[in-house]
């Protein structure tokens, strides 16, 4: 086993999940909270293969691909509705939308 | 010989649910001739079905036919399952043969009413359920049979659903007979647990002979009986029952309905001879009854209600007959019942229609002159009723009163008020017949009678019928004679042996006595109504009032239901019940209110939620590791 131990990466995995979570709890722009997510997503990514690496064992990079591309998708749709948001002029703000206030 | 039994029981069925189903694309007139149809396919099987069985020796003639277990609990189970025996073949003739012509009646009698369609579904069904009650060969059926008689009785007492007095009057009914109803299922619930099972002939062999049991078991099916058959104490229902279209009234009077109390008396002797003092019961108020509707029936001025006290009377005479044990005179009397009681209530229609609806007495007078045909069908119903030799109710009801003449001193208080019934019969019957047909015309009757120009007194439906019960009133008791020939008596011994078995001498002692004071109280009735030389007392308050019985039970029964439910309503339902639910409202409101602002539309505070919410998992996780 070579290079920095496992711990090195979670350390960096938990820090790129927080900045994720404190980009989308923060921003206003549907755009930035859409990238914040995807760094969550590599955050969680990283965690995953730096733990197949440490138990030699496959089934964490089989997650990381299955994230890539559950991540991909959740892009198409969610790009998708930012721009269907511009076409109807919408002004680009989470905070705007609260139709479904109770 | 099963497939008769099934025929007889399904045409009528078949037809309600043809009728109901097909609903407008049915013509009213088709309706009518469907029920009819129907109704006659069933006499015509109950007549194969008598046929088969004259063929057959007298031990092989009852026949058990299981169509599929109906009903499976542990270790019981109930079959679906017809007995054809020489009893229910009689009730089977009686009940489809009558049931017929009173349908068929009904045709003319209801043309132009609104919502023929339904009345003939009715009339199908009530025949369907008379049918199945006397067709079940296990008491369950029975019972179910019995509920639905009660069911169909109410559908057509409340007929004219919107006069709130024939609704009031098919409740009355259905009420009283729920309650026969009950006490006959708790006699039920008795027979299984001490014989576990309901099929008559197994119940037969292994019910408990004598002791508490077999009383408490024999009071309930007496209270099933006497609730369907309106004695006392359940009478109250059948006078109001009137409220129904005329023919509806025969046909719970003579084919459907009321026999039942007396047909299950007969069918379930066995159960009744181990239990005496609750067979001297069924004789005593039955007695109780017929003298007590006698009465009543003298102040009537309801030309129906005459006939319909009339009709409690004459069961009280099956009771009292049943009751010694003389089954098939009692049986006997049912049939020649049933054909001039139909009579009587179908001429008293002719009379109803002609008039366009009035029924009270006082207003009628001198329609013999208009109506010659419907006087001379309606003396034939009278003689009959009365017992004037050779008319059918001469044969059996003498063969009733002579039977009450074997049970010692008992017996001979019932012979008394039986004698003092015979005369209260001519009386009130001949009451009705002179005031209704004799003398001259009422000023009412001048303005209102209405005869076709062609001379007939009604509908052809109507007349063809009527004449048929008038023959089968007039030779019907020929049947059997029991000092001469008594092929009845033969035909149901094996069924329903009589335990009391008068003889040649009591029989002409109880004939003459009864058709002598049966003639007497024609004449009375002829002196007081028709001669006028004998003046009218001024009706009696307590006959008027018909014995207080329902104010009776308007007392002890409705007045403190009232109170109670008032009291409740007032001290319990409205502080307590709706107090607690407007408190139980408010507090919904306001928490739905106050959780309705945690949904403020926000999706970052959602999110927030989330994450704070995974943080507080996290720490728990790791704090309780």
């Amino acid at each position: 086993m070579h290079g920095p131990s496992v711990s090195w990466y979670i350390v960096l995995a938990g820090m790129l999940f927080a900045t994720g979570a404190i980009g989308v709890l923060v921003r206003r722009s549907p755009l930035i909270i859409l990238l914040s997510v995807e760094i969550m997503l590599n955050g969680a990514n990283l965690a995953l293969i730096a733990f197949a690496r440490h138990f030699g064992h496959e089934d964490g990079q089989v997650f990381a691909i299955t994230v890539m591309a559950v991540a991909a998708s959740e892009v198409v749709v969610g790009l998708g509705l930012i721009v269907a948001m511009g076409r109807r002029h919408v002004e680009l703000d989470v905070d705007k939308l609260r139709t479904l206030r109770g | 010989m099963n497939a008769a039994a099934w025929i007889c029981l399904a045409t009528p069925l078949g037809a309600t649910l043809a009728i109901a189903i097909a609903g407008n694309r049915l013509s009213r007139r088709a309706a009518g001739y469907l029920s009819t149809a129907s109704t006659m396919v069933s006499f015509g099987a109950a007549i194969a079905a008598l046929v088969i069985m004259l063929g057959e020796s007298p031990d092989a003639r009852a026949h058990t036919t299981t169509s599929w277990t109906w009903l499976s609990a542990g270790k019981y189970s109930f079959g679906l399952t017809l007995l054809t025996d020489q009893l229910s073949v009689m009730m089977m003739l009686i009940v489809a043969g009558v049931g017929s012509l009173i349908v068929a009646y009904s045709v003319g009698y209801m043309e132009g009413e609104d919502e023929e369609r339904r009345y003939f579904a009715y009339m199908s069904l009530f025949v369907f359920s008379m049918l199945l009650l006397v067709q079940s060969g296990n008491l369950l059926l029975l019972l179910a049979g019995w509920g639905m008689v009660g069911l169909s009785s109410y559908l057509l007492i409340g007929f004219h659903q919107e006069r709130p007095s024939a609704i009031a009057a098919a409740k009355k009914a259905f009420v009283m007979n729920a309650f026969g109803d009950a006490t006959m299922a708790l006699s039920l619930f008795l027979l299984i647990e001490h014989t576990g099972q309901l099929d008559f002939a197994g119940v037969f062999s292994s019910a408990p002979h004598g002791g508490t049991v077999a009383n408490l078991i024999a009071l309930g099916l007496l209270g099933g009986a006497v609730a369907k058959s309106a004695q006392i104490p359940l009478h109250t229902w059948l006078p109001d029952a009137m409220e129904g279209p005329t023919p509806v009234s025969a046909l719970i009077h003579a084919a459907t309905m009321v026999t039942a109390g007396v047909y299950l008396i007969v069918r379930t002797n066995p159960l009744f001879e181990d239990a005496p003092k609750v067979q001297d019961l069924a004789a005593g108020l039955g007695a109780a009854t017929l003298l007590m509707a006698g009465l009543i029936a003298l102040v009537q001025v309801d030309i129906k209600r005459v006939i319909a006290y009339s009709t409690m009377s004459q069961i009280g005479y099956m009771f009292v007959g049943a009751g010694v044990g003389a089954y098939s005179a009692a049986m006997f009397h049912l049939m020649t019942h049933a054909f001039f009681k139909a009579l009587l209530f179908l001429a008293a229609g002719i009379v109803i229609h002609a008039l366009t609806g009035e029924q009270d007495i006082r207003r009628m007078g001198g329609l013999g002159k208009a109506l010659p045909f419907t006087r001379t069908a309606f003396l034939i119903g009278s003689l009959a009723l009365v017992g004037i030799p050779p008319f059918s109710g001469f044969f059996s009801k003498d063969a009733i009163i002579a039977a009450t003449l074997t049970k010692g001193t008992f017996g001979y208080c019932l012979f008394a008020l039986c004698l003092a019934g015979s005369f209260l019969t001519g009386l009130y019957t001949f009451r009705l017949f002179f005031v209704v047909f004799g003398g001259e015309k009422s000023s009412f009757a001048q303005e209102h009678l209405h005869v076709p120009a062609s001379g007939s007194e009604g509908p052809v439906s109507m007349i063809w019928t009527v004449a048929v019960l008038a023959v089968l009133s007039a030779i019907g008791g020929l049947l059997q004679w029991t000092q001469i020939w008594h092929p009845l008596e033969t035909w149901l011994d094996p069924v329903a042996f009589p335990t009391a078995l008068p003889s040649n001498t009591q029989e002409w002692v109880a004939s003459a006595s009864a058709v002598v004071l049966g003639l007497a109280g024609i004449w009375v009735a002829h002196l007081a109504y028709s001669a006028k030389t004998l003046k009218v007392p001024r009706p009696v308050k307590l006959l008027e009032k018909k014995f207080y019985w329902d104010e009776f039970y308007d007392a002890i029964f409705y007045k403190p239901a009232d109170l109670v439910s008032r009291g409740l309503g007032r001290y319990f339902e409205q502080p307590v019940i709706g107090g607690s639910i407007g408190e139980v409202k408010l507090g919904f409101r306001i928490g739905a209110g106050e959780l309705a602002r945690a949904q403020n539309g926000l999706v970052r505070a959602y999110a927030l939620a989330l994450a704070s919410g995974v943080a507080v998992l996290a720490v728990v996780f790791l704090a309780t590791r």
